[in-house]
């Protein structure tokens, strides 16, 4: 099979397209409380769903929050700097 | 303190003591100093750096960028909202005894994030790194002062999470 010009537009479309996470970092100042609270609030998470997302924050020092473009990713960054957690963006892939 | 209560319409109060009030505004004051003065600037003090962290772990040019786009807007939202802090502080400060301190949801909203930002910078001067604490050979006079603040600060941001929850 050869690559036609439709299908390397098709996988440089997909690598564009290449979904980005948000990560919420552990941090030792941060209520687990307050970072439960963030979750539900901002993300829209019911009260389980944060809950889990906050310990995995808390035991395994990182919790991905949500998926979606560089962008999205981006503001999803700055609320929560603008919340004080501590949050990157990363490829999925990565 | 008293702890936060729900207090109608979304919004919760609490008593304070004159003393406490002014140390809350004192300590939003102090932070809000630091944030004016660092603005337009490279992040260079730690805890601007917590404040205002790297958004791509691995990518120097990539967090420049993010934060020549992002670093003004979020410093102007969190003077404003140690500006909040302080203002709904004032009258509790000055009052000759306990008087209650009523947060609307914009309060709320600012104490919130507030109360973290002057965390956050206490926790990066007394170097809490790790879950649990302190450094230890940190136990002269001002640190243990400032760790006594820094817990209680933590309570006050409990309390009024919690009166959320109802």
């Amino acid at each position: 099979m050869t690559l036609t010009s439709e299908s390397v537009d098709t996988s440089a479309q997909a690598a564009l397209d290449s979904p980005w996470v948000t990560i919420v970092w552990n941090d030792p100042v941060n209520l687990m409380s307050y970072v439960a609270w963030v979750f539900r609030s901002y993300f829209g998470f019911d009260r389980e769903e944060a809950e889990i997302r906050m310990l995995r924050v808390h035991n395994d020092g990182r919790a991905v929050v949500a998926t979606g473009s560089r962008e999205e990713m981006e503001r999803h960054v700055e609320a929560m700097h603008d919340f004080g957690l501590w949050a990157t963006l990363t490829k999925a892939d990565a | 303190m008293r702890a936060f209560e729900p207090a109608g319409d979304g919004a919760v109060s609490a008593l304070f003591e004159p003393v406490e009030a002014a140390l809350l505004a004192q300590l939003a004051s102090q932070v809000a100093g630091l944030l004016a003065e660092q603005r337009g600037g490279a992040a260079a003090d730690l805890a601007i750096l917590r404040l205002l962290p790297d958004a791509y772990p691995d990518d120097p040019a990539a967090s420049a960028e993010f934060r020549r786009f992002t670093a003004d807007e979020l410093t102007e939202k969190k003077l404003r909202n140690a500006r909040i802090l302080i203002a709904d502080c004032a009258g509790a400060a000055d009052a000759d005894g306990p008087s209650t301190i009523r947060l609307d949801a914009a309060s709320i909203g600012a104490w919130l994030r507030s109360l973290t930002d002057v965390r956050l910078v206490l926790a990066t001067r007394l170097g809490i790194t790790e879950d649990g604490g302190l450094r230890p050979d940190d136990d002269d006079e001002e640190s243990l002062m400032l760790t006594d603040v820094y817990d209680w600060l933590g309570f006050v941001q409990d309390c009024l999470v919690s009166a959320l929850e109802d």
